[in-house]
């Protein structure tokens, strides 16, 4: 009987001990590490194929915006760091329309950009521009297509 | 009877003595020996640069308290003839020779040593890579040669970022930048430094101004490809507003980046490593030294400069209105601090 009591002491003792009277602060309405709704564009950008080598044809820009109006202004949402190296750019961004425009940019001498349709020869440039939907949760893949 | 005087006499001089030895007694030890000149030699080989550079000074010893005498300027310096040669080797023969000449071409910053004469010694001589550099110092004053030897580098050749000024850089919370090079034969230590130029006006005067935004370094690793180096976008605005100060009326404008990147080589790795601060008990650490009859190092570092890049126009409007860098005055990528204003 009194190893029984003394065990009910020592569990009560143990759960007092144990309970923190911190009070629990209410949630911060106001709180932006919630969860945000986002899905993903994943632009595959390719530098199309000519008679120029490979390094003398490379990517330059790749940027996102709201609308087509913003595109042509240059108000962008993201612009990532485009490298001769990388294929796939992703860009998390909230479900909707999204105007995208990717650039290529033409380094050979002589008159050899010209040849190959970049305005203005060395340095010219040439653009792909497209829309694409983002999705809830979604990857959204899209290859822009250059003009030959 | 003449013993007895004898003794007297004896007693008379042994007091005389001890009297003597009590009265040349001093009570300070001396716990510093004479200072013994040791020389203190730099030589970091540019790839970089037609013309190297030598340093050469010596310790000093004051009885005072040394923080609170600075030494006089000639304490440091030798006096005398200074013979400074340096051969490159290659094959297991000199190739050249080039001897340095004494310059003042380079003020030194103020500060707690004397630096109205900064005098360095200066050869013209274009650093080959992969070659051996032998450097010898002939010291009149001390009828003594310092010897060192160290190995240039190989070629350093940088994948990003590009001289491309069309391809601007984003760096923005969310979007960092990867800075990629080619490992370099002898190399045992990689750095990357970024220039940040600005623009900044303040009551009608206007400043070309820069930052200086060293990264880390970077050790060679098991990669063969290639090396690199990621530069954070969150940290980029964290040093914009821990280094600039927000003045009432001052206007900044976004000029555009440059990038350095640095490869030195083992000698100089051991450097870095024997002076930077300790962890741990042993508290402090023998400073690396290669060269010979003397202390301080001789080593060689490659460098390449990737300038004049421009900044994209949503990290120039997020340095404009930011959380962190709003407060600072700059102008977003319209030249307008509105952000609600339509082109």
């Amino acid at each position: 009987m009194i190893k029984k009591l003394a065990i009910w002491i020592l569990a009560g003792l143990l759960f007092l001990v144990s309970c923190d009277k911190t009070p629990v602060d209410p949630p911060d309405p106001t709180d932006n590490n919630k969860p945000k709704i986002s899905g993903t564009l994943e632009i595959e950008f390719r530098v199309p194929g000519s008679f120029l080598p490979a390094n003398r044809v490379l990517r330059a820009d790749l940027s996102i915006a709201k609308d087509a109006e913003s595109l042509y202004k240059g108000r962008f949402l993201q612009m990532a760091n485009v490298y001769n190296s990388k294929l796939m750019y992703q860009f998390d961004l909230a479900p909707g329309v999204y105007y995208y425009q990717a650039g290529i940019i033409c380094v050979a001498e002589g008159d050899s950009c010209s040849a190959a349709s970049f305005p203005g020869g060395k340095f010219g440039m040439k653009w792909a521009i497209g829309t694409a939907e983002v999705k809830q949760d979604k990857t959204t893949h899209v290859v822009p297509q250059f003009t030959r | 009877m003449y013993i007895k005087k004898k003794k007297t006499w004896l007693r008379l001089i042994l007091a005389v003595m001890a009297a003597g030895l009590v009265a040349s007694c001093e009570t300070g030890i001396d716990i510093n020996t004479d200072n013994q000149d040791v020389p203190i030699v730099y030589c970091v080989l540019n790839s970089a640069d037609s013309f190297q550079y030598v340093r050469i000074q010596k310790t000093y010893l004051i009885d005072q308290a040394a923080l609170d005498y600075p030494p006089v300027q000639d304490s440091m310096l030798f006096k005398g003839e200074i013979v400074i040669t340096m051969e490159r080797w290659s094959g297991g023969k000199v190739m050249e020779t080039v001897r340095f000449a004494p310059t003042n071409e380079i003020p030194k910053d103020s500060g707690f040593f004397p630096y109205e004469k900064n005098i360095l010694y200066k050869a013209k001589a274009k650093i080959i890579a992969n070659q051996i550099y032998r450097l010898y110092i002939y010291l009149g004053s001390q009828e003594k040669v310092l010897y060192s030897e160290a190995s240039s580098l190989g070629n350093l050749t940088v994948i990003d970022p590009m001289p491309l000024p069309q391809r601007k850089i984003s760096l923005y919370p969310g979007t960092n930048y990867t800075c990629r090079w080619q490992p370099v034969e002898n190399a045992g230590v990689y750095q990357v430094s970024i220039r940040f130029n600005y623009k900044e006006t303040i009551g009608g005067v206007a400043k070309i101004k820069y930052l200086d935004w060293p990264q880390t370094f970077a050790s060679p690793g098991s990669d063969t490809e290639y090396l690199s180096n990621d530069i954070s976008g969150s940290r980029f605005m964290h040093i914009l507003e821990d280094n600039l100060t927000s003045v009432d009326g001052i206007v900044r404008e976004v000029i555009g980046m440059n990038f350095q990147i640095v490869s030195g080589s083992m000698e100089l790795k051991y450097y870095i490593e024997s002076t930077s601060p300790s962890e741990g008990a042993l508290m402090e650490k023998p400073v690396y030294s290669n060269i010979t009859n003397g202390i301080g190092l001789f080593c060689s570092v490659a460098r390449i400069d990737v300038n004049d890049l421009f900044l994209s126009p949503v990290t120039i409007d997020s340095i404009a209105y930011g959380q962190f860098t709003k407060t600072l005055g700059f102008l977003d990528h319209t030249n307008d601090r509105d952000s609600t204003n339509k082109l």
